[in-house]
């Protein structure tokens, strides 16, 4: 399946902006983050189709995945 | 601190603080050694000066019996990283109830004053009354004890508060410095004055590479007790770094919350400017007064575009590993760096740019650079300009002041200069009284009279239980962008159990940026390590807890209502489309809200004041 990819902030700087890559059925966010050498505690925030949601979610075919840095101010 | 025994929680008063009253009309001292009457007054900061500020009835914040308290934390000036947090607290010339009465204020900066004020031998200096002419005061430590001498500041008005500091810095050599700018100078027409904080890297440079403790406006506080300046002279006071500070240092750069705000070209997420580009990935980015309009530009003040048109250098203060600060270095024509141009951090960066229309990094530098030159919170400042841009645009056939509208530069430059030079009273009173005087307070970015930093009002509920500025003392501003979390129940959770310990970071005289949880065992392994007190994580967090749920007792009885714990009309009556996250906050939302979070902390607030 087919699923859009897109990084931002250190994410971005460190691999790409956004790509279509092609993974099996069943691929959850969790190994796409594996996949993409991005160890966990280094993504804040994970959207699914604009939603947010759990590191076990499982991917569909067509979904478009932000995954983004931890942020933080004060 | 003299420090006589080991357990604060159960014997507070076997710790003492030295505190300093300083009678400026009088030019009398009074030194005296206080024991502690529980966990906040020995952690510090605004735990223990708010509990000095209820001791008092203030009306009018610009009256000699409001007192301008100035402290440290349990850890400033101590080798746990980042300890070098200095406080400023008082009732507020800004922020004021809808009964009119100031409310009270803390305000903290880092920078390296706090260390020497620290080593001076001093936990706290209280100025009380107004100075008859304009005067530094010298702290510093001396034979037998802490010594204050008072200057004449005569040569000091005017200058800016850079040109302040390198000026006492000549003739205090080994000094650091607290100053106020020509804002706090002109305290009757500027309630938003800062307090400048002087860095090594500023004396070394000569390059304004200040701190500022900015939020409430008590650098114009400083400018009504004619008070210019305060100088800490003190020699270096650190103990031998122990193996296990040496851990809680190394564990404190390691951990993933300060790796947020560490260099970018270390791995680190590069300081609070990153938070552009995640917000903007929802068009949670304030554009035009706090109404993004879903469109790019402010993709032009992301790092990479800046890097384009400036050296940007990752610095810190003292010794601090997480160097959270990004300097923009002009690039000169040979390639060579150049003079600094601003530190952009996300408040500047977005409430002088995108808020204001302005996307062109040199002209927000320039903004940047003209407010903390003046010395004015550059959260009040760009939130009331924005305001004035709104009504402008709103009102073409009869705008305001010299008319500017979003992204006029060259007119909103003349605002800045204007403002911190007194010579603009309607944008240096605050967005609230301006909004109230001109009939107009719908969209006025405000929450209790304190105007809010660039985290939409749209997307944080949290910003009703703030209570010394949005997001420096509620930690919800981003918690929709990270976890879109949008029950009544959710909200109250994170207020109640979470958000309100953002608070304790206040008090021990550590950075935010740590990143860590106030109960983190980090915290108190650094406080055994350097104090020898033993106190757990749970004492840590009930003594910030009671800290803060004074701080809202104090809130209601200085008048503010129970419809003033809302927020701006606009965000209910009109919520932005454009904002790709879906709109949650409503009056009933605000109402079930207040309900459920007054019933957890109403019970808990009963009798934290003093009877009056
Ligand atoms: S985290 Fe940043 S502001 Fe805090 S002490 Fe370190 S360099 Fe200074």
């Amino acid at each position: 399946m087919q699923v859009t990819i897109k990084l931002f902030a250190a994410l971005r700087w460190k691999l790409f902006e956004e790509e279509v890559r092609e993974y099996p059925e069943g691929t959850t966010v969790a190994q796409l983050a594996a996949d993409l050498g991005i160890p966990a505690p280094e993504i804040g925030i994970r959207l699914v189709n604009g939603r947010h949601c759990p590191f076990e979610q499982v991917l569909q075919d067509g979904d478009t995945v932000f995954l983004m840095p931890p942020i933080g101010g004060g | 601190m003299k420090i006589r025994g080991n357990d604060p929680a159960n014997d507070p008063s076997s710790i003492l603080y030295q505190r300093c009253t300083i009678d400026l009309p009088a030019r009398a001292v009074r030194m005296e050694d206080v024991p502690c009457r529980n966990v906040e007054d020995v952690l510090g900061g605004f735990g223990r000066s708010f509990q000095v500020l209820a001791e008092r009835t203030i009306t009018d914040p610009y009256s000699p019996e409001n007192p301008l308290i100035l402290n440290t934390g349990l850890l400033t000036g101590s080798n746990v990283m980042t300890g070098m947090r200095s406080y400023f607290s008082a009732y507020s010339p800004l922020k004021k109830s809808g009964k009119g009465l100031p409310g009270a204020m803390w305000s903290a900066g880092s920078g390296d004053f706090g260390n020497r004020f620290k080593w001076t031998g001093l936990d706290e200096v209280i100025f009380e009354g107004c100075a008859d002419i304009p005067i530094y005061v010298v702290l510093r430590t001396g034979e037998s004890g802490p010594q204050v001498e008072f200057h004449s500041a005569e040569h000091l008005l005017g200058l800016n508060a850079h040109q302040k500091i390198m000026s006492l810095a000549a003739a205090h050599p080994g000094g650091h410095f607290a100053v106020i700018g020509p804002a706090g100078e002109n305290y009757r027409t500027v309630r938003m004055g800062a307090i400048a904080l002087s860095t090594e890297g500023q004396l070394k440079s000569d390059q304004p590479k200040m701190r500022f403790a900015g939020r409430g406006g008590l650098g114009s506080l400083m400018g009504y007790k004619n008070l210019i300046a305060i100088v800490a002279i003190s020699s270096l006071k650190l103990d031998k770094i122990t193996f296990a500070i040496r851990d809680v240092n190394r564990d404190i750069v390691k951990s993933p919350g300060s790796a947020r705000f560490q260099p970018a070209s270390q791995g680190g997420g590069g300081g609070t400017w990153a938070n552009i580009e995640v917000l903007e990935a929802f068009h949670a980015v304030p554009l035009n007064n706090f109404r993004p309009k879903g469109n790019d530009d402010v993709k032009k003040l992301y790092r990479d575009q800046v890097e384009k048109v400036f050296d940007i250098a990752s610095e810190g203060c003292f010794r601090c590993g997480i160097r959270c600060h990004n300097n923009l270095y002009v690039r000169n024509e040979d390639g060579s760096r150049g003079k600094l141009a601003a530190k952009f951090d996300f408040e500047p960066l977005i409430l002088f740019g995108s808020n204001l229309g302005v996307h062109d990094p040199k002209q927000v530098a320039e903004l940047i650079h003209l407010c903390d030159s003046l010395g004015m919170d550059a959260i009040s400042l760009g939130t009331t300009i924005s305001y004035l841009l709104d009504y402008n645009e709103r009102h073409p056939e009869k705008p305001l002041l010299n008319g500017a509208t979003f992204g006029d530069f060259e007119k909103v430059r003349e605002l800045i200069e204007q403002t911190g030079r007194g010579q603009a009273p309607a944008l240096g009173q605050g967005v609230r009284r301006l909004s109230e005087e001109v009939g107009e307070t719908a969209y006025a970015m405000h929450v209790k009279g304190l105007e809010i930093p660039a985290y939409l009002a749209d997307t944080n509920p949290g910003y009703l239980f703030a209570i010394a500025g949005g997001h420096m003392s509620m930690g919800t501003h981003m918690l929709y962008a990270k976890e879109g979390k949008s029950t009544v129940e959710e909200w109250t959770q994170a207020i109640t159990t979470t958000g309100l310990l953002q608070v304790g970071y206040d008090m021990v005289g550590l950075c935010k940026f740590v990143g860590l949880g106030i109960g983190h065992d980090l915290i108190v392994t650094g406080i055994r390590e350097t104090t020898g007190l033993q106190i757990s994580s749970e004492q840590v967090i009930a003594a910030v807890r009671r800290a803060y749920l004074r701080g809202l007792a104090l809130e209601l009885r200085q008048g503010y209502s129970d419809e003033e714990y809302t927020l701006p009309p606009q965000v209910l009556s009109s919520p932005n489309p454009k904002i790709t996250l879906p709109s949650f906050i409503t009056e009933e939302f605000l109402a079930q809200l207040r309900k459920k979070v007054w019933s957890v902390f109403l019970p808990e607030m009963e009798g934290l004041l003093p009877d009056k």
